[in-house]
């Protein structure tokens, strides 16, 4: 049995929320945007995490430009090829395929490696740390170690390990968030393909210099240039450095590099390649 | 007494160096000479590998407005030229000397003093320029640049620096105990580039009273006033000593000059003197070696270039309890990873010092104690800067007046959380410039 004490608490609130629900009605009719469905059936295709890698600030621009345009070189590298399948099948246009990117650290001097200058009691993070010199390593060139970098990672791909920042191959979507975070400029992004070689060091002093500094630094011997029949390493300011379109991933150049697999690392899967050379 | 208005600290005086008169250091046989000694653009490298060069020889040539020339501070063969580690926390471009022991003079310079009154105001700047005289309280600027106003700013009050706020410190003061007629005619040359409405004054902390009476009495013909200031720090920073001589107060954005002052260190004054009269470059510099962890604390002519473990053996040599090596002061000095950095211009005092028992850093969290707002002396609220910081809001924290914090770490000294205040707003400053760089590229 309901009080009576209910009746017009029930009635005045109904009629309140009545009132309120006719007005939202009318406004939503009266200033009623017309929005493409497409829009929204491609903003929910898309990974939503508004990196930029795209060019474009969140993944509703993404989607409201694609549908306009109708661009097919448009590419979302966070999706990959799966996405741009997608998109292909919903937009009814073939969209390129975009180059998978990732993030590599062009850096091996781990606590074992590297060698330390002084103690670092300062705040943990490498943009303070530079306020010192380089930091705590004594290559000027270096991946600091203290991590500012972690922060800027929206998909988890980042990890410091002995003193190094490593890069999980697999998370990392390429979106190039983390490249201006770092104060030395050791991350790099580069094509995720297996065919593709790169030097893992940064370090531009001359060979005495960075042996001292580091076990794992490029010393500039000149012995992968000598060694590479696709004249695809070069030297500059003592520091070797592929040329990616040339590279054939043959491999020579790690089996002389006298700082051993430190320096000169392969990308992804190398016997690929080399059956598909082979073939 | 006259003092600044807002905050300061005042930290143990510790200077153990102050009647202890400079000793000229012998030339060392290899002097690493820094091409980035001042504020501004690095200098661009004269000399190659091999050139012979003679004491007072430019070697590095002003790259730009805000630059300054760079000479060789002793006679001998440029070994190399290379980056190499500076005292101010980077790594710079340093020409190595090999010293051929005879520090031989280039002519004409380095001659008997001449009467400088005969001289246009543009010969004395030009002077001043070509001689390499750069602040030699810390920061570093050009002083030609600083002697050369815009024509619509009006200069009346110039002021000479002797307050030497920092702890350990004696350079200065021991500057003005020995060559105080030095000291008067810089300050006098300075005056005459101004007319006859600036008025001069030198400050001095309380502390100093042998250089406050020697320089009074010098001083009181020539109608320079000497100012007793109160011992406190940063007594001795530039907007500070404007304030507690003048009582203006310079706003966030201003320079002096905007509230007509100019304001010089004791060393630029004598080296001032000489690049005028004696017509010598500024190639050395008084430097304080102290700290409890040096043999034998000492204030040093040192040229140029010199090492620090030249300096540490001449002193006795640093005890092996040593574990920091601070260039500067103990409050706003940077510590070395290496004693292989060289003295270079701005180089007041080396300091040895062993740290153990002090709580290394661990920050806690803030416990609002409003301790560093009370000691700001431009009046910030470390605290908050701090905060912002760590949270990124670089857009902030420049509304906070990020820009107008001058790092003199009396914020760090009374936080008893130990937080690194300073530290934090050193790296927002980083970042916003990082981020200035980018936006512009």
């Amino acid at each position: 049995m309901i009080s009576e004490a209910f009746i017009p608490a029930v009635a005045s609130l109904g009629s309140v929320a009545l009132a309120l629900g006719l007005i939202i009605f009318y406004v939503s009719k009266k200033f009623h945007v017309e929005e493409d469905p497409t829009v929204v059936i491609i903003n929910d295709i898309l990974p939503g995490v508004n990196c930029g890698a795209c060019g474009y600030p969140s993944c509703g621009q993404f989607a409201e430009v694609l549908v306009e345009t109708k661009d097919s070189s448009m590419s979302c590298p966070v999706g990959g090829a799966d996405l741009a399948a997608q998109l292909s099948a919903t937009l009814g246009i073939t969209m390129a395929e975009p180059q998978p990117i990732t993030a590599v650290v062009l850096c091996q001097g781990d606590n074992d490696t590297a060698r330390e200058t002084a103690e670092y009691y300062g705040i943990q993070d490498c943009w303070a740390a530079t306020q010192t010199y380089a930091g705590p390593k004594q290559c000027r060139y270096s991946c600091i170690g203290l991590g500012s970098c972690i922060a800027f990672c929206d998909f988890g791909a980042m990890h410091l390990e002995n003193g190094l920042i490593v890069i999980d191959k697999d998370l990392c979507t390429g979106c190039g968030a983390c490249i201006p975070s770092c104060p030395t400029g050791v991350l790099v992004m580069q094509e995720k393909k297996a065919e593709r070689y790169y030097i893992a060091c940064n370090s531009h002093d001359k060979g005495a210099a960075t042996k001292k500094a580091c076990d794992a630094g490029c010393i500039a011997c000149q012995k992968c240039v000598k060694v590479c029949d696709d004249d695809a390493i070069v030297i500059e300011n003592f520091l070797a450095r592929i040329i990616q379109e040339k590279c054939t991933a043959c491999g020579k150049c790690i089996e002389v590099c006298p700082t051993k697999v430190n320096c000169i690392r392969l990308e992804h899967d190398l016997k690929e390649v080399k059956q598909k050379k082979a073939s | 007494m006259k003092t600044f208005k807002t905050g300061g600290i005042h930290p143990p005086e510790s200077k153990f160096t102050e009647n202890i008169p400079i000793e000229v250091m012998p030339v060392p046989a290899e002097l690493a000479i820094s091409l980035n000694q001042h504020l501004g653009k690095p200098a661009k490298p004269l000399v190659k590998v091999g050139s012979e060069v003679k004491k007072g020889q430019l070697i590095g040539d002003a790259d730009g407005f805000i630059s300054a020339k760079v000479h060789a501070s002793t006679s001998g063969k440029v070994k190399a030229v290379k980056p190499h580690p500076h005292p101010g926390g980077q790594y710079a471009v340093t020409v190595f000397i090999t010293a051929d022991g005879q520090d031989e003079w280039e002519e004409g310079l380095n001659t008997e003093p001449v009467d400088w009154h005969g001289f246009s105001k543009e010969e004395i700047v030009g002077k001043i320029k070509d001689a390499g005289i750069v602040g030699m309280g810390g920061a570093g600027f050009p002083t030609n640049v600083k002697l050369s106003p815009p024509p619509d700013k009006q200069i009346d009050t110039i002021i000479l620096n002797g307050a030497e706020c920092e702890p350990f410190l004696t350079a200065d003061h021991r500057l003005m105990l020995e060559s105080p007629q030095e000291v008067i005619e810089g300050l006098e040359i300075i005056a005459s580039l101004f007319g006859a409405q600036a008025k001069a004054y030198i400050g001095i902390e309380s502390n100093k009273k042998d250089a406050i009476e020697t320089l009074s009495r010098l001083a009181s013909s020539k109608g320079i006033e000497v100012v007793s200031l109160k011992t406190k720090y940063p007594q001795g920073a530039e907007k500070q000593l404007i304030n507690a001589i003048t009582g203006r107060t310079i706003e966030q954005g201003e320079l002096p000059f905007d509230k007509g002052c100019l304001v010089q260190n004791i060393g630029t004054a004598v080296a001032i003197y000489e690049a005028v009269c004696k017509n010598k470059p500024l190639v050395d510099r008084i430097v304080t070696v102290s700290g409890l962890e040096i043999g034998k604390p000492k204030n040093i002519r040192a040229v140029i270039g010199t090492s620090f473990r030249d300096v540490s053996r001449f002193c006795g040599d640093l005890k092996d309890s040593t574990n920091q090596i601070i260039s500067g002061g103990p409050m706003m000095g940077k510590a070395l990873f290496t004693l292989d950095v060289p003295v270079v211009k701005t180089t007041s005092g080396i300091l040895f010092i062993n740290n153990t028992g002090i709580e290394k850093a661990r920050e806690r969290t803030c416990i609002r104690c409003s301790k560093c707002v009370d000691v700001c002396p431009q009046g910030l609220a470390p605290w908050l800067l701090a905060n912002v910081a760590q949270f990124r809001e670089f857009d902030e924290i420049q509304l906070l007046g990020l820009a107008n914090c001058t790092e003199c770490g009396s914020c760090t000294y009374v936080c008893p959380s130990k937080r690194e205040l300073v530290h934090w707003i050193k790296y927002a400053k980083a970042l916003v410039n990082n981020r200035q760089k980018r936006k512009s590229a």
